[in-house]
């Protein structure tokens, strides 16, 4: 086999050939299984999303659909259940700071959306299906009107300034700020 | 020689030293704060007695707690028996505008902060749906200077051109302690048709498993007014008043006083959740409520 030189380039090349095709196979094998997985975890990523959304349709219905037949305080002690059972659940606070504008009481709705904003950025997001941008929009708009006038008229009232810091921070978070 | 004259200096700095590091709370300062009875005496303490320990460890005044009844507090105040005061918004009104006090601080608790509304419920089911079903039913209200829990559903109701005194079967208020719970509980059980309640009650009711948010119809409500209420005499040292608005301004939900030994939660005694800065003019709401349904301190007869 290995008799004369010949032979032995022969083997030699024949040798690093077959070494070459094994490492491409490696190579396109890793590069395969890497695209795969991150397909998979795209997947995973936006089913785990529509899930979310889902099931926060599911949990918040019942309040949603007392907020629908004008009874804002029932649906408001009906979220206080499932704030206090879910209170990492950034929606909650965004229902809640919704009525809660709805039925005059400006602060507590803006350090609602605030608690509820840290949360979950995604209610900033235009593109997001949860999204409340619109509404912070105006609830910002508000907010610097009112609170900053009462602001104005109340020099060194330290908790006049902190709802009206509050509303700067929405509105620092609508400008593409971050957390 | 020496060594006596030594030893007789040991004691006078030993003597001196345990001098020093006793308590001087003898030599402090006493003040007075009336705390108006929410729902006993004994319930009140409890709630307030660690709020106000805690307020003489920060001021380094020796506050004493007075417990109150509505109805005395502004005769026992103009006595002069207490200086500072905690009492619901309404009376702090009829306090200000008779007598003068200044604003400290404004309490927190529940969904609307400093701030808190009365209800007009009736029952789920009932077929009381809207306010003008009211008319003819039996209606109970909470006590008469409770600003949630009778002026804003009283004022709620002339609103609505009903007159209580005229267009209910009848209305009347529990006796005794705990009215507001005894009235939620009074229109869940039937013994009312409809009742004034504050939805402070409702909340903390609601919290505790004693009723189900969807129990009860919510027929009108007020918009969200300030509830509890700290002010101070007229003529009460400027430095005292500051010290004790920032004490409780500062309050944190950590903070503890030590009462009989034992050292308690300062907010969670207290049933709060903090104190705000709130201007007087955000009491301008009740105000208007008040001469509206003719109640003091702008009462004609």
């Amino acid at each position: 086999m290995f008799k004369d030189t010949f032979d032995k380039l022969c083997w030699a090349s024949l040798a690093i050939v077959l070494i070459a095709l094994l490492v491409l196979l490696g190579m396109n094998a890793g590069s395969e299984g890497k695209a795969a997985s991150g397909l998979d975890k795209a997947v995973e990523r936006e089913m785990a999303y529509h899930a979310r959304v889902e099931l926060i349709a599911k949990l918040y219905g019942p309040v949603d659909g007392l907020r629908k037949e004008g009874k804002n305080q029932e649906a408001l002690l009906k979220l206080d259940e499932l704030v206090r059972k879910y209170p990492g659940e950034a929606h909650g606070h965004i229902l809640q700071g919704e009525i809660l504008r709805e039925m005059g009481a400006l602060d507590e709705a803006v350090a609602s959306y605030v608690a509820g904003v840290k949360l979950n950025g995604d209610y900033l997001d235009d593109k997001s299906p949860l999204s409340r941008r619109g509404d912070i929009q105006r609830l910002v708009d508000e907010g610097l009107k009112r609170i900053g006038a009462r602001a104005a008229a109340n020099p060194g009232n330290r908790t006049i300034a902190a709802s009206l810091q509050k509303v700067n921070y929405l509105r620092s978070r609508l400008a593409g700020g971050c957390e | 020689m020496r060594i006596t004259q030594l030893m007789r200096l040991f004691i006078v700095l030993a003597l001196l030293l345990v001098v020093a590091g006793c308590k001087t709370e003898g030599k402090r300062p006493v003040v007075k704060i009336g705390y108006m009875l929410c729902n006993s005496e004994e319930e009140t303490t409890q709630r307030f007695l660690p709020l106000t320990r805690y307020l003489s460890d920060k001021v380094g005044v020796d506050f004493v707690m007075v417990p109150v009844d509505t109805h005395d507090f502004e005769k026992r105040f103009k006595a002069g028996e207490f200086a500072l005061t905690h009492t619901n918004s309404l009376l702090y009104i009829i306090l200000r505008e008779n007598e003068g006090v200044e604003i400290i601080a404004s309490e927190k608790r529940g969904k609307f902060g400093a701030r808190t509304a009365g209800a007009i419920i009736a029952r789920k089911g009932s077929g009381i749906e809207k306010l003008a079903d009211i008319r003819g039913k039996r209606l109970a209200f909470g006590p008469m200077l409770a600003p949630t829990g009778y002026l804003a559903e009283y004022d709620l109701m002339l609103a609505a051109g009903i007159n209580p005194e005229n267009d209910l079967a009848f209305y009347s208020i529990p006796p005794g302690s705990y009215k507001h719970e005894k009235l939620i509980y009074g229109v869940l059980y039937g013994k009312y048709d409809v009742a004034a309640a504050p939805v402070l009650d409702l909340e903390t009711m609601a919290r505790e498993g004693k009723i189900a948010p969807d129990d009860f119809v919510v027929l009108a409500q007020s918009k969200p007014i300030p509830y509890c209420t700290f002010a101070a005499a007229k003529g009460t040292d400027p430095a005292l008043v500051k010290k004790v608005k920032e004490a409780l301004l500062a309050l944190k939900p950590a903070d503890t006083a030590e009462v009989d030994g034992e050292r308690l939660k300062v907010m969670k005694a207290a049933w709060i959740d903090g104190y705000e800065e709130l201007p007087d003019s955000d009491y301008d709401p009740i105000r208007e409520m008040a001469k509206r349904v003719n109640m003091p301190p702008y009462q004609k007869y």
